[in-house]
């Protein structure tokens, strides 16, 4: 054995068995992207929940060498790979989200005036307008339907959809999802503002009538059996979302509504943060489609606001007690994040003018409008 | 985020430098010509059984697979295959038009300068669905072969056209009794795109517009129901005007009688009504008034445990 033999050996060692070597720019311009990401959550508290994982996902898989992406020679999937595999290809961490949003969302607002899920339907108007804007700019049918539910503001639904239609973006449009819904207070209101008059947004509307606990029980039976009967793709996520809510509303499972809600929230979060985060390789990520997918993002937000707005404005026209159109706004589902943005503004302009349970009607039916984009979308694609 | 005392939202370094990576990434949008990986190439299998071709294949935009059955008449339909689109690029047409693929025909067995009719039968295609050919040795070297397109019942479309061996379609060029073809069916993509768009758009509309009549029909049921339970079960007295009362006052019974009878009759009515409004639902109460309640039965149980007692 030679002195050459031994640095050989130990050169062999250092390229093929460390990562040093290997690192390119390209990764450390992604693990910059994951820090900057993590600051977000953990700093600014932007969406800590998601973006934190999300942002650690980033940061785990640009490192090179790092068997978490890939397959072993067996062809099983390796750490990240296998809760990616059957967390979201199998399509089941969002369903299950859904049911923790389920169990945990009250429809009392909602129920109490049904007239809001037209405002939830309006402001689906941003996710037609980008599916046609990103197919002029050469994405495929399937990638524009995936980029344009990022405007409908709804996390597990952009991820759910995204998985199925085009799964090489889904990345990139969870993150720009979870980005903007966090940036939701910094986005709508000069839109609410441009859009509304000063008399408009003092209108008051009258106090929400009281839902009894049995309407609320009755609620999510209804609904899944119309919708599913008019959109059945929707079936995995509105199923789910309305069997939580069941439970809830039922109050003889206990136990499991709140496991629903807390528990398997939580973990199926981490799993979900750190698969979707992990799909932001530098070789993946670093082209051109995720760049206009933030840029097309922010314009899906805004006009979906804006097509919540009009809404209000076109109902009420027909309508003999008004609505404020503030609340438009919050027709797009980013829970609750959306509908305190319109009760802020409310007040901002009269500070005895509660918007808040007001907002939370078409912030609901966001959420149900969202999910039947989506379910228009996959059936078109069937 | 922080608010100002304006009420203005002020973004700060953070949400600037999101915005600005944002702008970044709008200012590329330009390069987006540079993509051009085509995800949705429809990549065809034929099988063949008898005179009939068939291609399996997956089209743009959709996630399931098609099945397109080819047949000839004047001649032996010989093989299909498919062809890359790359190949016949021409700025005329655009790809996405062409969202079931594209094929090349041989047939042979045609009389020399005769005219074969060829059919492509799916329930892919709509009525608007047309049949284009591709030929280099004519300008333009793209043309509508203009077939009919026919129903076969079970929403199945059939396209027949007509190709004359050494004609216009003829790719040979020769009328030499064989006929080969390059041809595909052409839906335009935008004209798609648009009209579903509106559709699903107005489709959600209708959807939760659905949802919400179903929601006022039910809301209006429900109230009913809870004012029929909340309301008193014993029907409450007619009460005499009370021109008629202050007459019965007077008519012999002195005020202090009058003023006793007036408080007895209140606190009766008032707790048949107590009584009547105390429906408290069990999803109301809170945990505390549910274990004090369920104490308090267990207590009661106790009570009329005679079992226990022994």
């Amino acid at each position: 054995m030679t002195w050459d033999y031994i640095w050989d050996l130990i050169l062999s060692i250092v390229y093929s068995q460390t990562g040093v070597p290997n690192l390119q720019v390209k990764q450390v311009l992604m693990l910059a992207v994951a820090l900057f990401f993590i600051y977000l959550a953990v700093g600014k508290k932007f969406e800590p929940l998601l973006l934190l994982p999300i942002g650690f996902g980033i940061f785990l898989v640009n490192f090179p060498l790092a068997p978490l992406m890939g397959y072993t020679e067996h062809g099983t999937p390796e750490l990240i790979r296998a809760f990616y595999k059957y967390g979201v290809e199998w399509e089941i961490i969002p369903c299950v989200i859904f049911l923790g949003l389920g169990a945990m969302t009250d429809f009392g607002p909602l129920i109490a005036n049904p007239k809001t899920l037209i405002i939830g339907a309006g402001a689906q108007l941003g996710v037609f307008i980008t599916y046609i804007g990103v197919l002029f700019f050469g994405f495929t049918l399937k990638e524009a339907a995936s980029v344009g539910i990022i405007g409908g503001a709804d996390g597990p639904t952009t991820i759910y959809l995204t998985a199925k239609l085009a799964p090489h973006l889904l990345g990139a449009n969870a993150l720009a999802a979870y980005s903007y819904m966090a940036m939701v207070p910094l986005i709508q209101p000069p839109i609410m503002k441009l859009l509304t008059t000063k008399k408009q947004r003092l209108i008051k509307m009258r106090q929400l009538r009281e839902v009894s606990a049995r309407e609320k029980l009755f609620f999510p039976l209804i609904a899944t059996a119309l919708i599913i009967l008019l959109v059945p793709a929707v079936a995995p996520l509105m199923g789910m979302f309305m069997f939580g809510n069941f439970m809830r509303e039922s109050g003889v499972v206990k136990r499991l509504s709140d496991t629903a809600q807390n528990a398997l929230m939580n973990i199926v979060t981490i799993f979900l943060g750190l698969s979707v985060g992990a799909t932001m390789m530098a070789e993946e990520f670093l082209t051109v489609k995720p760049m206009l997918i933030f840029a097309f993002g922010l314009m899906d937000f805004t006009v979906c606001t804006a097509g919540g707005i009009l809404t209000v404005h076109i109902m009420n026209r027909f309508l003999k007690e008004k609505i404020n159109p503030l609340i438009g706004s919050a027709g797009v589902s980013a829970v609750p994040m959306s509908a305190r943005v319109s009760h802020n503004m409310g007040v901002k302009e009269d500070p005895s003018n509660w918007l808040l349970m007001h907002a939370m009607g078409p912030n609901l039916a966001g959420v149900i409008g969202s999910a039947a984009a989506a379910g228009m979308f996959i059936a078109m694609f069937q | 985020m922080r608010m100002r005392p304006g009420g203005a939202v002020r973004s700060d370094s953070a949400t600037a430098a999101l915005i600005a990576l944002i702008v970044g990434f709008a200012a590329a949008g330009p390069a987006w010509a540079v993509f051009g990986e085509d995800l949705e190439k429809p990549k065809p299998e034929f099988s063949r059984q008898g005179d009939t071709v068939s291609a399996k294949l997956i089209p743009r935009g959709k996630s399931s697979g098609i099945l397109i059955d080819f047949q000839v008449s004047g001649g032996r339909l010989m093989d299909v295959t498919g062809v890359d689109f790359d190949s016949v690029q021409d700025d005329s047409v655009d790809s996405k038009d062409f969202r079931s693929a594209l094929f090349r025909f041989r047939v042979e067995g045609v009389s020399p300068g005769g005219e074969i009719t060829i059919g492509l039968k799916s329930a892919y295609f709509t009525g608007a669905t047309e049949l284009w050919v591709f030929n280099r040795r004519q300008a333009p070297a793209w043309m509508n072969a203009r077939a009919k397109s026919l129903e076969r019942g079970e929403r199945v479309q059939e396209l027949v056209g007509k190709v004359q061996d050494g004609g216009p379609f003829d790719s040979d060029g020769a009328a030499d009794g064989k006929v080969e073809l390059t041809a595909g069916p052409k839906d335009t993509f935008w004209g798609y795109a648009l009209g579903t768009l509106f559709i699903r758009f107005f489709g959600i509309f209708l959807v939760l517009g659905l949802l919400m009549a179903g929601m006022i029909a039910a809301g209006r049921i429900f109230q009913r129901l809870e004012r029929r339970s909340r309301s008193p079960k014993i029907p409450a007295p007619v009460l005499e005007p009370e021109a008629e009362i202050s007459a019965v006052g007077t008519a012999g019974v002195d005020p202090e009688t009058a003023a006793v009878v007036a408080m007895a009759l209140h606190l009766h009515l008032s707790a048949l009504r107590a009584s009547a409004d105390m429906s408290l639902e069990p999803a109301d109460a809170s945990s505390w008034a549910r274990q004090g309640r369920s104490q308090i039965m267990r207590d009661r149980l106790s009570a009329y445990d005679r079992v226990g007692r022994k």
